[in-house]
C-alpha cells in the first residue's frame, strides 16, 4: 500500500484501481466499488458499494475537503515518495556535506536549533554563485563546523544533526 | 409580535426627513453586513471602513462606499478612533454605528464622534462610563434597589466582617483579597463552619500571597446566564424586549443563545425583564442595551453587568418579536421617541442562535484558519444566517474566529432544535474547520434538549467537544472521495490498460 | 461470427466424472503452487524478518498497481529438481502492471537458499528476459541473491544459455531501447552486481542493499583490505561516490515506490495494431472445461467445446469446416483481440496438415496472432499415408509454423506426442508463450509404446545371449522404464524443466492468453516470408 491520507491525525492507506465497470478503492483487504460524479459548486454524488451519498467536495493542493453526513472533514494526501522518505531516516541524513568546494556566506542555525526539512541552514558561495544548503530532514542541529567566511572542500562536513530516535 | 411594530416602511413614512443621510459602520464581519442591511433598506447610504485584510469581505462588497484604514495590526486599524472619524468626515457620514466589540463601548470614541458633529448610534458617553466600570455599575444598580450578589469585603470594616459574611448567606465563597487563579478559595455551604473556613482561607491566603485579607460573596452553584434586551430612547421611555439565555459557554464565551429561556416561568420572566427595564430606566438609557444576570438554580438572580451596545446574539430577539433592533437604534439616534409601549411588544415562537466559529472544539477550542473553498449556508423556513465570510475568502488569525451566526426559529423549542440540527447539517464550509459538528452533538445532548444547562456545562461534559471516533463506513466514504479527487491516485488507476483493469487482481 | 453450439451434456455421468477428476487435478496443482510459493523453512523466514526484508511475494504486491493482474511464469520451475528444495527455482518471474505499464518482473527469492542461483534459476531468468526481448517489455529486477550456487557452477556458468546470458539479454534490451530498473534489496555480488549495473535505472536500500564485485571476505582474502559492507558497496557510497546506483532509499517500501515512479517515466510503446473489438465474456462457462477433458490421455474429445469456453462470446468463424476435420482452424476474438486458432481434433492427416499450413499463411497475411490448442498424438503413419506424402505435408506445416511472423501462443491442452508437438508450435518453435494444463503430457511417443519398445530391445538382446525370460523378469525390465517415462512426460516434469511458461488451471487460460497477446503486441509484426515448402 503506497498511497495514504492523513485524516484526523491518522495515516490511512488506500489504493484506487479501475475495474471494467468503474473504480475500486482498496482499504485493507476490502475492495469497494466507487464512483464520484461532481456537479456545480462542489456538490458531488458518491456511490460506494451500491449506496448513494450526496457530498460536497473541494480541494486545495494535497488537501481534500469533504462535507459528508452534515460534517466537514479534511483529508491530506500523502504522496508515497514523501511519506516513505519521511518514515525512516538513515545515517546519511545525519550529516550535511558540501556539494562543492566554496566558502560560507551565512550560517542561519546554531547547535541545538530545531529545524524542519527544507529549512535553509546556511548559504555558501562557490563558482561565483550563492547556493543555499537546506535541512535534509526534521531534527536538531548537533554541530556547525564552519563560520562565515571560512572555506571548505567538496564533501566537507558542514553541519551534523542529532541522530533521530 | 409587536402590535405597533416598526418596520422599514412605517419608519420611512413616519420619518420622511432623516437627520443623516449616510451611516458609517465602524466594524467588520457579519455585524457590518447586518447593520448595512438595515441602513440601506432605509434608503440611507452605507459606508464601511476596512483594513486591507478585509478588502474582499462581504461588508465591503455590499457597502455603498468603503474607506480603507491601516494599522500596525488589522485589529489595531479598527481600534483607531481618529482614523475612523477622519474617514467618516471624509466620506460625509452623518452617523457612526460601532457594531459590537472594537470601539462600541469606548467613551472617548463616543465623545470624539459627537464632538466631530457626527451622531453616535449608541448610548451617551456618561452611560458608557457608568456601565463600563463594573464596581460603579454594581453600586449604581444596588443603590437603585435592584438585586446584586450579596457580598462582604473585610477591608470595609474588619471588625464586623464575620457578621457581615454570615449575612451574605449560604452557600458562599471566601476569596483572598490578593488572590487569583482559584487559590485559597473556599466554598461554605453550612454557616456553622463559616468561622473555621475563614481561618483556613486566611492562613492559605497568607501562605500563597502573604496577605490574609478576605472577601466573601454569595456562591451561585451551576449558574445560568440570562440577559434581557432593553430599548431606551434617551427621552424617558424604556422597554424590555424579553430575555435571552446564554448559558452554553466555552472559555467564558457564549456559543449558543436562545429566547425564551427554558429556565423561566411567566412570573419569573416578568420579574427579571422588569428588573432589567428598571435598571435601564433609572439611567434614562438611550440605545439598545442588554442587562446581564447570573441566575441560580433556585430562581435567584443578580445583576452582572450591562452592555450598552447591540449584542452578538440580538437576532434571536428580532426573530421572536419581529423587531429590527438596528432600525430601533437608528430611530433613537435620529431623536425619535419609542412609538410603542411595553404591552405592545409580544413574542412568538422560539429562536436559537449558534455561533459558527473557526475553531477545533476537540483541541480545546483552538482557532483554525484556512481558505473558504465552499460556503453554502443552510437555507429554508425559520433559518437566518448572518455571515461575515464569502466563498473564495480566507479565514485568518487576524480577527475573532466567529465566522457566522445561524439563527433558527421554530414554533417552540423542540421545533427550533429539530430545525437547527437540519440547518447545521446542511451548512457547508470547506477549507477551514468549524464547530458545526460539535454544535450538533451539543444540541443532541439530553441536558440541552431538556433545557437543563449552566455556564459550566461544557467543562463538566468535555466528551461533547471530543470528536467521536470515525466509523468504518464514514472512513470508507471519505477515503473513496479522497482517492477519486487526488490526481496521482486517479492517474495510476486510469493508466492501467482497459483489459488489465477489467481482469482486476487476477492471479494464476 | 456465429456462436459455437455446445453439444455437451453437463448432467451426463461422464461429464460429472471428468469434472470431479479435473477439479481434483486443479486443486492438486494449486496446492503444489501454494507450497512452492509459501512453504519455507522457519529459519529462512525469520532471517528475512530480522534483516527487515519483505518476502518476495510482498515486494511484488507492493510493486504492482493495485487491482491489476499478475501473470506469474513457471511457478513450479524446479519442482522435480534438486530434491524439491528449490521451489520456483528460487525466483519469481511474471508479467504485471506497474504505473500503468506492462512489465516483466524478475525477482530473486532470498527465502530459498539465500536466493542462490541454481541452473534452473538461471534458465527461468533467461527465459523471462527472452520474453522481455521478444515482446519488448520493460523489466523491473528485484535483486536479492547470494550469487551462483557453487556446487553446481559447471551447469550454470559458462554455456551459451547460462548465467552470462542474463547480462547479455540485459544489454540487448538496452540496445533495443527497452528500459530496465533494478531495485537492490540485498547483496548483488560478482555477476549479480551487473544486474543493477546494466539497468538503465537502479534504486538501492540503505542498510540491506549492497553492490560489489567481491564482498568483504573475498576482498580480505585477495588483498588483505578490510571493509564493512557499507564502505565497500553500500547505498550511500554508490549513490554519492561511485554513481553505480542512482536512487537511495531508506526502506524496501520506499525503494519500491521509487521504482514505481521510475517506471511511470517510461515511454509507452506504440502497440501493433491488429483487429480488435470490445471484449465479451465467453457465452459458455469456463469451469465446464473440467467436464470436457477426459480422464484417459488416449480418449478423444471435441476441441470445439474447449474453444467455446475460451473465446469472446464463444463465437468462432471456422475455416474449411468440412476439410481435414482433425485439425480445427478458424478465427475468434480473445479479450477483444482477433486470433487465429489451430486446435487438434484427432491425428494429423495429409489434408489436416495442408489445411493447417494454409491457415497459418492466412493469419500471417492478415496479421492475426495464432493460438495453438494441442491435443495431438502425431501425424498419421502407415504405407498409404507415406505414399500420399504425409512427411512432406507435415514438413509444410512445420515450415509454416517456424517461419510465422505473427506471434504464436501454445496451450498444451492434453496430449502432445511425436512430431505433432512440432507441427503445433511446441517449445522449440518460439511461441511467445506456452502454457500447460495439469493433466497434459509431452513425449516423443506414448509411454506404454515407448516402454514396450525399450523393453523389447533389452529382451531381444538377452534372448540373443540365450537367456529365456519369464513374465516377471520381463515386467522387471519394463516397469521401471514405464515409470520413468511417465514421470518425464507429465506436465509437472516439463514445467520443472521450463519447457513451458507454467502450468495453468484451465479456467485461467483466457486471462493468461489475454495478457500474453497484449504483451506480444509491443513488437511489430514482420512481413510473411518462408523457406521452401516441399510440394
Amino acid at each position: 500500500m503506497h498511497h495514504a491520507f492523513k485524516l484526523e491525525d491518522q495515516d490511512l492507506n488506500v489504493e484506487l484501481s479501475r475495474a471494467r465497470d468503474g473504480y475500486r478503492v482498496h482499504i485493507g483487504e476490502r475492495v469497494l466499488a466507487v464512483d464520484l460524479r461532481t456537479g456545480a459548486d462542489g456538490r458531488a454524488w458518491l456511490t460506494i458499494d451500491g449506496e448513494h451519498h450526496e457530498v460536497v467536495v473541494a480541494t486545495r493542493g494535497d488537501d481534500v475537503f469533504v462535507h459528508l453526513d452534515g460534517a466537514a472533514y479534511q483529508l491530506r494526501y500523502r504522496h508515497p515518495l514523501d511519506r516513505l522518505a519521511a518514515s525512516l531516516h538513515g545515517a546519511a541524513e545525519d550529516s550535511v556535506r558540501a556539494p562543492m568546494p566554496g566558502s560560507i556566506v551565512a550560517v542561519h542555525v546554531r547547535p541545538g536549533d530545531a529545524v524542519t526539512k527544507g529549512q535553509v541552514l546556511l548559504v555558501m558561495e562557490s563558482m561565483k554563485m550563492e547556493t543555499t544548503v537546506t535541512a535534509p530532514r526534521d531534527g536538531v542541529i548537533q554541530t556547525v563546523k564552519y563560520e562565515k567566511g571560512q572555506t571548505f572542500d567538496r564533501d566537507a562536513l558542514l553541519l551534523s544533526f542529532e541522530p533521530s530516535a | 409580535m409587536t402590535v405597533n411594530r416598526q418596520t422599514i416602511d412605517t419608519v420611512r413614512a413616519r420619518v420622511p426627513h432623516w437627520p443623516f443621510s449616510s451611516v458609517l459602520v465602524a466594524n467588520r464581519g457579519e455585524i457590518a453586513v447586518r447593520v448595512l442591511r438595515t441602513v440601506q433598506a432605509l434608503g440611507l447610504k452605507g459606508i464601511v471602513v476596512h483594513h486591507a485584510a478585509d478588502r474582499s469581505s462581504p461588508a465591503v462588497r455590499m457597502a455603498d462606499a468603503a474607506v480603507e484604514i491601516t494599522g500596525a495590526t488589522p485589529v489595531a486599524a479598527y481600534l483607531d478612533a481618529a482614523q475612523i472619524i477622519a474617514a467618516a468626515k471624509a466620506s460625509g457620514a452623518g452617523a457612526i454605528h460601532p457594531g459590537y466589540g472594537f470601539l462600541s463601548e469606548n467613551r472617548a470614541f463616543c465623545e470624539a464622534v459627537e464632538a466631530a458633529g457626527i451622531r453616535f448610534i449608541g448610548p451617551t458617553p456618561a452611560q458608557i462610563d457608568l456601565m463600563g466600570d463594573k464596581v460603579r455599575a454594581r453600586n449604581f444598580v444596588e443603590k437603585a434597589g435592584f438585586p446584586v450578589a450579596p457580598s462582604a469585603i473585610e477591608d470595609d470594616d474588619p471588625a464586623s466582617f464575620i457578621e457581615r459574611a454570615r449575612k451574605v448567606g449560604a452557600p458562599l465563597l471566601i476569596k483572598p483579597s490578593a488572590g487569583g487563579g482559584g487559590k485559597g478559595m473556599r466554598i461554605v455551604r453550612d454557616l456553622a463552619l463559616l468561622e473555621a473556613e475563614i481561618e483556613r482561607a486566611r492562613s492559605e491566603g497568607q501562605r500563597y500571597f502573604g496577605d490574609g485579607r478576605l472577601y466573601v460573596e454569595r456562591y451561585v452553584e451551576n449558574p445560568r446566564h440570562i440577559e434581557v434586551q432593553v430599548l431606551g430612547d434617551g427621552q424617558g421611555s424604556v422597554v424590555h424586549v424579553f430575555e435571552r439565555e446564554c448559558s452554553v459557554q466555552r472559555r467564558f464565551q457564549k456559543i449558543v443563545e436562545e429566547t425564551p429561556s427554558p429556565a423561566l416561568d411567566d412570573a419569573k420572566r416578568r420579574e427579571i425583564c422588569e428588573t432589567a427595564a428598571g435598571i435601564a430606566r433609572s439611567c434614562t438609557y438611550r440605545n439598545a442595551g442588554t442587562v446581564e444576570f447570573i441566575f441560580g438554580q433556585n430562581g435567584e438572580f443578580y445583576f452582572l453587568e450591562m452592555n450598552t451596545r447591540l449584542q452578538v446574539e440580538h437576532p434571536v430577539t428580532e426573530q421572536i418579536t419581529g423587531l429590527d433592533l438596528v432600525l430601533e437604534q437608528l430611530c433613537v439616534a435620529a431623536g425619535e421617541k419609542l412609538p410603542y409601549r411595553q404591552d405592545d411588544i409580544r413574542s412568538r415562537g422560539h429562536s436559537i442562535e449558534f455561533r459558527i466559529y473557526a475553531e477545533d472544539p476537540a483541541r480545546g477550542y483552538t482557532p483554525t484558519t484556512g481558505p473558504v473553498l465552499v460556503w453554502q449556508p443552510a437555507q429554508g423556513e425559520g433559518i437566518r444566517m448572518d455571515a461575515g465570510i464569502v466563498q473564495g475568502g480566507e479565514v485568518t488569525a487576524n480577527f475573532d474566529p466567529m465566522l457566522a451566526k445561524l439563527i433558527v426559529t421554530g414554533s417552540d423549542r423542540d421545533d427550533a432544535i429539530a430545525r437547527a440540527d437540519r440547518a447545521l447539517r446542511d451548512t457547508v464550509l470547506l477549507g477551514c474547520k468549524t464547530n458545526t459538528a460539535f454544535l450538533r452533538r451539543l444540541i443532541a445532548h439530553p441536558a440541552f434538549v431538556s433545557g437543563d444547562v449552566h455556564t459550566g456545562f461544557l467543562d463538566a461534559n468535555p466528551q461533547i467537544a471530543a470528536d467521536p471516533p470515525l466509523t468504518q463506513h464514514t472512513r470508507d466514504r471519505l477515503l473513496a472521495v479522497g482517492s477519486l479527487m487526488t490526481r496521482p491516485m486517479r492517474d495510476v488507476a486510469d493508466s492501467v490498460p482497459d483489459m488489465h483493469a477489467a481482469m482486476g487482481g487476477w492471479r494464476n | 461470427m456465429k456462436r459455437i453450439e455446445s453439444r455437451l451434456n453437463t448432467s451426463s455421468a461422464e461429464f460429472q466424472a471428468n469434472a470431479a477428476h479435473n477439479r481434483r487435478l486443479a486443486a492438486e496443482f494449486k496446492a503444489r503452487q501454494h507450497q512452492a510459493r509459501h512453504d519455507r523453512p522457519h529459519r529462512d523466514l525469520e532471517r528475512l524478518k530480522s534483516q527487515n526484508k519483505m518476502f518476495v511475494r510482498e515486494r511484488i504486491e507492493q510493486l504492482l498497481d493495485p487491482g491489476t493482474p499478475f501473470l506469474e511464469l513457471s511457478s513450479l520451475a524446479a519442482n522435480e529438481a534438486y530434491g524439491g528444495e528449490v521451489p520456483g527455482a528460487g525466483c519469481v518471474t511474471g508479467i504485471g502492471i506497474v504505473a500503468g505499464r506492462e512489465v516483466v518482473i524478475n525477482a530473486g527469492d532470498a527465502s530459498v537458499k539465500g536466493g542462490a542461483w541454481y541452473p534452473l534459476t538461471v534458465k527461468k531468468t533467461v527465459r523471462a528476459l527472452d520474453i522481455a526481448i521478444e515482446n519488448r517489455l520493460p523489466v523491473v529486477h528485484l535483486c536479492d541473491s547470494a550469487g551462483g550456487f557453487l556446487p553446481l557452477q559447471a551447469e550454470l556458468f559458462a554455456d551459451k544459455y547460462y548465467a552470462g546470458r542474463i547480462f547479455r539479454n540485459q544489454c540487448i534490451l538496452s540496445k533495443m531501447g527497452v528500459q530496465q530498473v533494478a531495485v537492490v534489496l540485498g547483496h548483488c555480488t560478482a555477476g549479480g552486481a551487473y544486474v543493477p549495473g546494466l539497468s538503465d535505472y537502479n534504486v538501492i536500500v540503505r542498510g540491506t542493499g549492497a553492490i560489489f564485485l567481491a564482498g568483504p571476505p573475498l576482498v580480505k582474502a585477495a588483498t588483505g583490505e578490510e571493509n564493512t559492507v557499507d564502505e565497500l558497496g553500500g547505498c550511500d557510497m554508490h549513490t554519492s561516490v561511485s554513481g553505480t546506483a542512482d536512487y537511495p532509499a531508506s526502506s524496501e517500501e520506499e525503494a519500491i515506490a521509487i521504482a514505481r515512479d521510475i517506471v511511470g517515466q517510461f515511454k509507452r510503446p506504440e502497440k501493433t495494431r491488429i483487429e480488435w473489438q470490445p471484449p465479451e465474456d465467453p457465452y459458455y462457462d469456463a469451469s465446464e472445461l473440467y467436464g470436457i477433458l477426459p480422464q484417459d490421455i488416449k480418449q478423444q474429445f471435441d476441441m470445439h467445446e474447449v474453444i467455446a469456453r475460451i473465446v469472446d462470446g464463444s463465437r468462432f468463424h471456422e475455416y474449411q469446416p468440412n476439410y481435414g476435420k482433425t485439425l480445427i482452424c478458424g478465427y475468434a476474438h480473445l479479450w477483444g483481440y482477433k486470433v487465429g486458432i489451430l486446435a487438434n481434433n484427432g491425428v494429423l492427416f495429409n489434408d489436416s496438415a495442408l489445411k493447417g499450413a494454409h491457415f497459418i499463411e492466412l493469419c500471417n497475411q492478415n496479421r492475426t496472432p495464432i493460438v495453438f490448442l494441442q491435443n495431438i498424438t502425431g501425424f498419421m503413419v502407415g504405407r498409404e499415408y507415406e505414399r500420399r506424402g504425409i512427411t512432406k505435408d507435415g514438413a509444410k506445416m512445420i515450415m509454416a509454423v517456424s517461419c510465422s511472423e505473427v506471434p504464436k501462443f501454445t496451450v498444451m491442452c492434453h496430449g502432445s506426442f511425436g512430431a505433432g508437438n512440432y507441427g503445433m508450435s511446441g517449445r522449440a518453435f518460439d511461441s511467445r508463450f506456452l502454457f500447460s494444463w495439469p493433466q497434459s503430457q509431452i513425449s516423443v511417443m506414448g509411454a506404454e509404446q515407448a516402454a514396450n519398445t525399450l523393453a523389447d530391445v533389452k529382451i531381444r538382446q538377452l534372448q540373443r545371449q540365450g537367456k529365456k525370460l519369464g513374465q516377471a523378469e520381463i515386467d522387471a525390465i519394463r516397469d521401471p522404464v514405464l515409470g520413468e517415462f511417465r514421470r518425464k512426460q507429465s506436465a509437472y516434469w516439463s514445467t520443472s524443466e521450463i519447457w513451458d511458461d507454467g502450468i495453468l488451471d484451465p479456467v485461467d487460460t483466457r486471462n493468461a492468453l489475454g495478457i500474453s497477446i497484449s504483451a506480444a503486441l509491443n513488437t511489430p509484426i514482420g512481413d510473411p516470408r518462408y523457406g521452401i515448402f516441399r510440394m
